[in-house]
């Protein structure tokens, strides 16, 4: 069972599925040259984790800015675990939003709307 | 350009306080490298940081759509050279094939950011090859999106995000639902038939 640590730059955020520790962090900007070449990887790796019998996954997504075309793939992302949950395992999302950031806010409410086994909560930025 | 033709450019730029502009071919490189220099520049110029957090995210998806719509403008002379390779396209989907002449230059883009009255402005312009259905259904979308509340656009982006992308959008067609939700004013645009077999397409969003 292999997790996936990938380091920040400024078009793609840090990513860190630390599938030991059953936990998976989503932190930067995220505004990719190639969106779903840059996501597949974490899919896979998800993938792997969660059809292996994981019990649990901890999701924290602290992006500071996403494009339209990284919603997608968020949106993709938070199907995924949902399906997991579904399937039985359980799954939180801690998603932090700037207080400031109406949209931004707005965005994650309506995903964790049509999420239906998953546990979503939406918290302040700053808080962290 | 003459200097008087120069100057009657620059006049009309500083009338706006010109935040950043930029022209010529457009591609993801240049999108990274032009951004990295607007946002040092909206920290002089916005007002708080939702305005410039909201330029910053319109001037990414103007480029992205120069980059997956727009095509190279007309050839002004036999010496004419891109001034970087063409972007690799193995798979030929970033181009529709409809104008062969086009399909290894990276698209020509003009986009432009001023601020006048505490508000922002940020303009794009872009050839595309005119096809009068598609044309017509882009300057449709535009105008559908300019009577939308905020609560509306939040609904179409939804609804369009459990959509998956049709083949022929190439790539989200929620950006241009993007625009609008991060635009204090409607977004307006315009096409202006060129020769060639080409139309410019303008487009401007205020924050």
């Amino acid at each position: 069972m292999t997790g996936l640590k990938l380091e920040a730059t400024k078009r793609t955020p840090a990513i860190d599925l630390d599938t030991t520790r059953g936990r998976l962090v989503l932190m930067g900007e995220s505004y990719p040259e190639d969106v779903a070449g840059f996501y597949a990887p974490l899919t896979s790796a998800l993938n792997t984790y969660l059809e292996n019998g994981a019990n649990a996954l901890a999701t924290e997504i602290k992006l500071t800015y996403f494009n339209s075309s990284s919603a997608r793939a968020l949106r993709d992302l938070l199907e995924q675990l949902d399906s997991a949950a579904a399937r039985g395992t359980a799954i939180s999302v801690d998603w932090f939003c700037d207080p400031d950031d109406d949209i931004t806010q707005e965005f994650a409410k309506d995903i964790a709307a049509d999420i239906s086994h998953a546990n979503v909560s939406i918290q302040d930025l700053d808080a962290t | 350009m003459e200097l008087d033709r120069f100057f009657n450019v620059s006049q009309s730029l500083l009338r706006d306080k010109f935040v950043l502009g930029y022209s010529g071919h457009v591609s993801e490189d240049i999108l990274q490298e032009v951004g990295n220099k607007l946002r040092e520049r909206l920290e002089n110029h916005a007002c708080n940081s939702a305005q410039s957090r909201n330029v910053f995210s319109i001037f990414v998806e103007l480029m992205q759509n120069i980059i997956r719509y727009g095509v190279d403008g007309p050839k002004i002379g036999p010496k004419f050279e891109p001034d970087f390779d063409p972007i690799p396209d193995p798979k030929g989907d970033r181009r529709d094939g409809k104008n062969p002449l086009f399909e290894d230059v990276p698209p020509f883009g003009i986009i432009m950011v001023s601020e006048s009255d505490g508000m922002m402005s940020v303009i794009a312009g872009n050839y595309i090859a005119t096809d009068e259905g598609e044309t017509h259904m882009l300057a449709d979308k535009v105008a559908m999106l300019q009577s939308k509340t905020p609560q509306d656009l939040r609904e179409m982006y939804r609804a369009q995000l459990r959509n998956t992308p049709d083949k022929k959008s190439k790539g989200a067609s929620l950006g241009l639902i993007e625009i609008a939700r991060k635009s204090t004013l409607p977004i307006a645009c315009e096409m202006t038939p060129m020769p060639d077999g080409l139309t410019f397409f303008t487009i401007k969003a205020t924050v």
